[in-house]
């Protein structure tokens, strides 16, 4: 079953040029889609969209058939999802924060401290539970964004980002566990700029440039395509992004220059 | 039995508290109080209890004075002021009550500016959950209101308890009290209401009819000018209803301030007759109504267009600065800043001082204050006319000085401000620790500040007066300034902005009893001296450089008796331990 769909989704800023050009894609249960692109290329903009967090200009964004917007309550109830920031309330402890989520997701007091707990507990962050996000480094409070997004067991995931400042152990935990999720038959939207994990979790990639969809299809098919034996050359070619060793020889030509 | 009832009350928090919609309220409480998307951790942080105690604090001490100074049985023996009408003898100070909590519930509001509003962190956080946006919306309403109400009978519980008793002490009944009471407590809440009303109403119409980017922009500016009025109002407090009565014969509500309808209000409901009240009267109601309904509208229209729109909205930062700013700078760069690290921290403290709004409002408040008790003397000094109109009055030559004293001040104090202390690792890693740059680039930064009040101060006395008369002033000024910044940074050792907020010492009280005597010996012992010194100029102008010589003699055996420790560049400004522990193990 189509868990999320988006139908020629385009969205124009202030400015006349779109941001997201006439996007199409669709996303199953048990299926895990990379989601890449350079800076600047849409991707948060479409995540945006697909949360309803954005209007978007043209095009419809379709949960099990229906458009979000008919039940937007409904739809976030079955969404869980990592925004590319962690800009958490710094006078909150991440215990605190996670409870405040549950909470207004309606999860029973006495599951919700349970799971808080064991999450806690899974992602080391216990020792912390207590102590202010303020005082948090940006991998814990990453971790406890991907808590807050687990805590009610949804069965759609969008995660931008959320390798972000994760330690080898955590980004690994982080790796397993969206395969996991994915075998379990969650449908999963995974933004990311680590195209060898991407390679490796991902059933599917769509590979954005300046709003437009350049390539979609099976990562393995996106390096056949572009005659590449990885998915990061075979991005890096896609999206012309130069030769970066010729780019990298100029800037250290700069930094040397008086 | 009192237990089986705290077991229920605990039983019913909890149900209540698990409920979506209560806990995003005591979301947005917890929001509004301890800060907004610009708060962090390691900034100016107060407990809760600390500002409900300083809150009420103001009102429960004039209470106290009150009754020490003017409703004693004892002062009124002594007057033989047996029998009096206490609500005509208690109308001045009714009126102050009502202007402090006018004053208090407002600046709250100004305070909390920010966070009365969800920001951008709040839509991060809350908008993709399941929530009703009319639920976000309600609930940070109820929370505005619940703070408002919170803030109000906080600032006048001491007050509204103390003061009846204590004007009412004569009275001839319970009954009499009773009505006192109620018309006094009625009569401040609506007008601290009122006061908080008000300033959200501004907000919520400036981020309703304003693109966000402009709203940021003049968001500092419009503090600092409701800032300017509530001193400005505050000054009111001793001298309205003397006004109330010079203007009896022409009534109009538009003529004299809010906190004033809330005390005719007060008299009309107390039965006082008197054809000034009633009008007045209705326009506290109708006033309280429309800024209620006009604050709860513009509060909606902005949460539409600007909350609902977070996602769409983007903080830009004036980029570089105009052509004049540049030029003055790189003027400055060529004569007043010496090295790299002074002129790269000129610009760093400068834009956080203009950028910052809770660094802009710090000085800017300051020099506000200033601003109002110098025209306030002004005012005084033009009933009095001068004899000697050839030579300024000693309250003319006491404006600058005045102004200085408080923009100094004001600019000393936001450097205590720590802006997000993460973001200080960059000095942390560049400056060396033993540098004694800190305190000139500080002191440069003052100098900046107080430039071109200097060059005004000379153009207006030249204008006015005689361009001797300008110089002479403007060069006295201009060094009791340069003492007055050496005095202000005789131990400051950090970068501006980039060490976490002092605590309280036990000095500190003494300091904020020494700056108010020097505010007087600042700008009230000097230009008498120096007005003297233009009419004889001989044995004047020897006292006043005796005393500045005798001041610059202090600070330079407080700067000779500071031990090298306490020059050390510090980023975390903590108390000394309270028992120092002495190494005194023998090593070979």
């Amino acid at each position: 079953m189509v868990a999320l769909e988006a139908r020629g989704l385009t969205k124009c800023y202030y400015s006349s040029v779109p941001a997201v050009r006439d996007l199409t894609f669709s996303l199953s249960e048990g299926e895990v889609l990379g989601f890449l692109g350079p800076n600047g290329s849409g991707k948060s903009t479409t995540v945006k969209m697909l949360t309803g967090l954005l209007e978007p200009t043209q095009g419809d964004v379709l949960s099990r058939g229906d458009r979000i917007e008919r039940d937007l309550i409904h739809y976030r109830e079955r969404l869980g999802y990592v925004p590319e920031e962690a800009d958490l309330y710094p006078f909150l402890s991440g215990w605190e924060y996670l409870e405040l989520v549950g909470t207004l997701r309606g999860i029973p007091r006495r599951s919700l401290e349970k799971k808080i707990d064991a999450l806690l507990e899974l992602f080391t962050l216990t020792p912390h539970r207590y102590s202010a996000i303020g005082s948090y480094s940006k991998g814990m409070r990453q971790r406890i964004l991907l808590i807050a997004a687990l805590l009610h067991d949804p069965p759609l995931l969008i995660l931008d980002e959320p390798l972000s400042g994760l330690d080898v152990t955590s980004a690994m935990v982080v790796k397993n566990l969206v395969k996991t999720l994915g075998e379990q038959g969650k449908a999963i939207l995974y933004c990311s700029h680590v195209l060898e994990v991407v390679e490796k979790i991902c059933s599917q990639v769509i590979v954005l440039r300046k709003g437009k969809t350049i390539a979609y299809g099976p990562p393995a098919e996106l390096m056949k395509a572009a005659g590449q034996a990885s998915l990061e050359h075979a991005f890096a070619h896609l999206v012309e992004g130069g030769d970066t060793a010729q780019i990298a020889r100029d800037i250290a030509a700069v930094m040397k220059a008086a | 039995m009192s237990l089986y009832y705290k077991n229920c009350l605990r039983a019913r928090w909890q149900a209540l508290s698990q409920k979506p919609f209560f806990r995003l309220f005591l979301h947005c409480t917890d929001c509004i109080f301890f800060g907004s998307e610009d708060a962090h951790a390691g900034d100016v942080d107060i407990g809760i209890g600390a500002v409900f105690a300083i809150l009420a604090a103001p009102g429960t001490f004039v209470a106290v004075g009150l009754l020490l100074f003017k409703y004693s049985p004892l002062t009124h023996y002594i007057l033989h002021e047996t029998h009096f009408n206490t609500y005509v003898v208690s109308f001045s100070d009714e009126y102050f009550f009502i202007v402090l909590s006018f004053t208090a519930a407002a600046a709250i509001a100004v305070w909390k500016w920010d966070s009365l509003v969800p920001d951008r962190r709040d839509y991060g956080n809350l908008a993709h959950l399941p929530l009703r946006r009319g639920h976000i919306f309600l609930a940070n309403l109820l929370a505005l209101l619940f703070l408002a109400a919170v803030a109000s009978v906080d600032i006048n519980l001491g007050s509204s308890l103390l003061f009846p008793l204590v004007a009412c002490w004569t009275a001839p009944s319970a009954g009499y009290i009773v009505v006192f009471f109620t018309t006094h407590l009625l009569s401040v809440l609506l007008a601290a209401i009122f006061g908080f009303m008000a300033v959200l109403a501004i907000l919520g119409v400036l981020m309703a009819f304003l693109p966000y980017r402009a709203f940021r922009k003049c968001s500092v500016y419009v503090r600092s000018a409701l800032l300017i009025f509530f001193v400005a109002v505050l000054m009111t407090s001793t001298s309205e209803p003397k006004k109330l009565d010079a203007i009896r014969s022409a009534i109009s509500w538009t003529r004299v301030p809010p906190t004033a309808w809330f005390a005719a209000l007060c008299q009309w409901l107390r039965g006082v007759r008197d054809p000034l009240f009633p009008p007045l009267a209705a326009a506290a109601i109708c006033g309280s109504i429309g800024v209620l309904l006009v604050a709860i509208g513009a509060y909606a229209l902005s949460y539409r267009r600007c909350f609902l729109r977070s996602a769409e909205t983007m903080v830009i930062l004036p980029a570089g600065g105009g052509v004049i700013a540049r030029s003055v700078l790189r003027m400055l760069d060529k004569t007043l800043l010496r090295s790299p690290f002074q002129r790269g921290g000129f610009r760093f403290v400068v834009k956080a001082l203009f950028r910052s709004e809770t660094h802009s409002l710090a000085w800017i408040a300051f020099t506000a204050v200033g601003v109002m008790i110098a025209s306030n003397n002004l005012l005084l000094a033009n009933a009095k006319p001068d004899p000697i109109s050839q030579i300024p009055s000693a309250v003319v030559l006491g404006v600058p000085l005045v102004l200085t004293y408080f923009l100094m001040f004001g600019v000393r104090l936001a450097f205590e401000i720590p802006s997000p202390l993460r973001s200080n690792w960059m000095f942390r890693l560049e400056v060396d620790p033993a540098t004694r740059q800190c305190t000139a680039l500080a002191k440069r930064v003052m100098i900046v500040f107080e430039a071109p009040l200097l060059i005004v101060c000379f153009a207006v006395f030249a204008y006015l007066w005689d361009w001797r008369i300008a110089l002479i002033h403007a060069i006295l000024a201009a060094a009791m300034a340069f003492l007055l910044i050496e005095t202000l940074l005789l131990s400051f050792r950090k970068i501006p902005f980039t060490c976490s907020a002092p605590p309280f010492k036990q000095t500190t009280i003494v300091s904020v009893i020494l700056y108010i005597v020097g505010l007087f010996a600042f700008s009230a012992v000097v230009p008498p001296l120096e007005r003297q010194a233009f009419r004889d100029p001989f044995s004047s102008a020897v006292v006043i450089v005796i005393l500045l010589m005798l001041w610059w003699l202090c600070l330079y055996a407080a700067h000779k008796n500071q031990i090298e420790p306490d020059r050390r560049l510090i980023f975390e400004d903590t108390l000394p331990p309270a028992v120092e522990v002495l190494d005194l193990t023998f090593r070979r």
